[in-house]
């Protein structure tokens, strides 16, 4: 290679002569090292020592990539000037010019000419056919466009067909001639055509990264470097990612609601069941003293009673929010089904089935229908007046058994048997069993429908994908449970939190993915029978105990407010007509 | 405390003598050729609806078993015992069974039963 300087010092002349690599070395497969699977003697061997050599903090990444790729990002940025100096001053060129002009081509449409260049880049013979189907694609359907039938048919037929791949594209395209013929010329709407640009991008994709460095490459690590970063914060628990690149990502613990913001002491007898609606603006709480009650969340997060409603002549073991939080049903233990309104607090409908006890609830997404599981194992669907619609006989629920349906309404979701949940698809008139070796005391299905929470007699929280295959993805385990039904929830951003009641008085909080538990939270004087978190607050966590209180937590020390209801001035609102207020005090 | 669950059995059932909470089935009895400080106590394969105490070692007339007291878990009373270990490889077939006291259990027909004082107080014993 001639013109070189041997004068000169060592750092001078190995920058040339790694200009001088560029030109005559193809450096499409750029290795710096002198093995290079070209399989050609470099010029200069010390073109290795250069800047060939290996950066970043373990040696890891090569300098010239790192170079190149950092070049890209600032002509993507717009910096053409910072760019075209980046590669002066480092020697490193971010395209061959060979690479540089045929870009330049196709940019131009100049279609002949890009493809002759492509076979002097000096990629293998397969990179060369799949990049020239794509350039000649383009150019056919660019002449389609502007009306050039017959030439189209030309480069289809000599062209591109002797290229001998992509034959099931080729004969789309030929498709596309009969098509664009038989329509009027102007309709070029009905051809999409790419722009330069995604062709440059899908060649890009064809040809190898060292040709073409990708676009977007700089970014796209970052972005898998910030994807690690949050997948291994387990406390993360933020609606939007504020992740700055100056410091690796890390939620504290104090993102998880840990600490009391409210106790809530409203109900005459142990609480057993909670639940938000589904916009986060209210809580429903229902008790063993025959009540269940409506709190409001005020926008600073303080929860006070809306509604106390009175009807029921059984402990009130379950509530379902319509699918526009408009309405929802009450469960009396064995009893009756009432539907009320959350505007008024009046009851607009009871459901009932003579001689039998209705043991769970749920809605038909939209609205028009009510689901029940019956104390004779049987399901019952009525419309909202009232009337039977539908029955499905048969072991399809036990006596102590919750039932959920899923928010398009295609699947009714029970516990069958001890050990079994029935998942019933309405549509396909078909039953899938969810089977557990222990035997199941209350599941939770997530708000996206694809997973199933299950609780377990041996203290055991199961999570099950409930979408195609069943199978148990994840267990979570540490808290107490012996004798009650406790529930636990999905829960925080995403949903990436679990969270379970207590026989020990406390609140348990897992990390969804990876199983670990996070914090046990104190507070409660008796068994935490159900937890609820707040889906419109990642930060916001409800809990109902036999301490007859409902406990608000959240984050950040704020200091709390124990509110004792003043029901006299909030309304209550009766089942009943004769307006009996009915109190029922707990044996204690 | 809370709302409680237990398992509802299916056939001839034997109950929790103060809250009626199911315990075993007439087909899980195994022998009724035991007794403890009450009287009669029969072995069952299977009991549900109980929790467990702390693990014992128990000296019986038919030798020294670990075993733990078993509740019941609507009303907290003590119904029997559960074989953990036998340490006589003859009394290894108990191992896992579990004793309930006649004295603290309806019967399947819901008879009670009236105790026979045997003036034993040293723990519980078998035939």
């Amino acid at each position: 290679m001639g013109g070189l300087e041997d004068s000169g010092p060592p750092l001078k002349r190995v920058k040339e002569s790694s200009g001088e690599a560029k030109i005559s070395f193809r450096n499409s497969i750029c290795f710096e090292s002198p093995a290079s699977s070209l399989g050609v003697p470099m010029p200069r061997s010390l073109h290795s020592q250069g800047d060939g050599a290996m950066t970043g903090t373990t040696g890891v990444m090569r300098k010239q990539e790192f170079v190149k790729i950092i070049t890209r990002a600032l002509y993507s940025l717009g910096y053409n000037r910072t760019g075209a100096l980046l590669e002066e001053e480092s020697g490193v060129p971010l395209h061959t010019p060979m690479v540089s002009r045929f870009m330049k081509e196709v940019q131009e449409g100049r279609w002949d000419e890009s493809v002759v260049t492509l076979h002097e880049i000096g990629v293998s013979k397969d990179d060369v056919k799949s990049a020239s189907f794509v350039i000649l694609e383009q150019k056919f359907l660019e002449l389609l466009q502007k009306g050039r039938a017959s030439d189209a048919l030309n480069t289809l037929r000599n062209e591109i067909t002797p290229l001998g791949i992509n034959v099931n594209e080729v004969h789309k395209l030929a498709a596309r001639v009969v098509f664009h013929s038989s329509s009027a010329p102007s309709t070029n709407g009905a051809v999409p055509v790419s722009s330069r640009a995604d062709v440059l991008e899908k060649l890009e994709k064809v040809l190898p990264p060292a040709v073409i460095v990708p676009e977007k490459r700089l970014e796209h690590l970052v972005k898998l470097a910030l994807d690690v970063q949050r997948d291994s914060c387990v406390f993360h628990n933020t609606f939007d990612s504020e992740f700055s690149l100056y410091a690796d990502h890390q939620c504290g613990r104090n993102k998880i609601p840990s600490q009391t913001h409210q106790i809530l002491q409203a109900h005459s007898d142990e609480v057993w069941f909670l639940e938000f609606s589904h916009n986060g603006r209210y809580l429903a709480s229902t008790s063993k003293d025959h009540s269940a009650i409506i709190w409001e969340v005020k926008e600073d997060g303080e929860v006070f009673v809306k509604h106390k409603l009175v009807g029921h002549q059984k402990p009130v073991s379950i509530v379902s929010w319509s699918p526009d939080d408009s309405q929802f049903l009450t469960c009396g233990q064995e009893e009756v089904i009432r539907c009320w309104s959350l505007h008024s607090g009046e009851c607009l409908q009871v459901y009932e089935k003579p001689g039998l006890g209705l043991i769970s609830c749920g809605w038909l997404p939209d609205g028009r229908g009510v689901l029940s599981g019956v104390t004779d194992k049987s399901i019952i669907l009525w419309d909202v007046d009232g009337r039977e619609l539908e029955c499905w006989k048969g072991q399809r629920t036990i006596k102590i058994s919750d039932m959920a349906v899923t928010s398009d309404g295609k699947r009714i979701i029970s516990i069958c048997r001890d050990n079994a949940i029935l998942l019933l698809d309405r549509q396909a008139k078909m039953e899938r069993l969810l089977e557990e070796d222990q035997v199941i005391t209350s599941f939770s299905l997530s708000r996206d429908n694809r997973f199933l929470l299950v609780n377990l007699i041996n203290q055991e929280i199961h999570l099950w994908s409930i979408e195609g295959d069943l199978k148990v993805v994840s267990k979570y385990k540490g808290h107490k449970r012996s004798r009650f039904i406790i529930r636990s929830c999905f829960g925080g951003s995403d949903q990436a939190f679990i969270a379970s009641g207590s026989e020990d008085s406390q609140v348990y909080i897992w990390h969804r993915s990876t199983g670990e538990h996070l914090v046990a939270l104190p507070g409660h004087s008796g068994a935490v029978n159900c937890v609820s978190w707040n889906p419109a607050n990642p930060h916001m966590l409800a809990s109902a105990s036999d301490d007859r209180s409902v406990r608000i937590w959240g984050i950040g020390s704020v200091g709390f407010k124990s509110s004792i209801a003043n029901t006299s001035s909030n309304g209550c609102s009766n089942g009943n007509s004769n307006g009996f207020i009915r109190r029922s005090f707990g044996r204690r | 405390m809370g709302k409680l669950f237990a398992i509802t059995l299916d056939g001839r059932v034997y109950s929790c003598k103060h809250c009626e909470t199911h315990l075993s089935l007439a087909e899980d009895l195994m022998s009724r050729n035991f007794s403890s400080r009450h009287g009669k106590a029969y072995l069952f394969d299977k009991v549900v609806n109980v929790t467990v105490g702390e693990k014992e070692e128990r000296l019986m007339i038919t030798g020294m078993h670990t075993v733990v007291d078993i509740f019941c878990v609507g009303c907290g009373s003590i119904v029997g015992w559960k074989y953990e270990a036998a340490h006589d490889k003859d009394q290894k077939y108990k191992e896992g069974k579990f004793i309930l006291e006649r004295f603290k259990v309806l019967g399947p027909d819901g008879g009670i039963y009236l105790p026979v004082v045997e003036g034993h107080d040293s723990g519980s014993e078998e035939d």
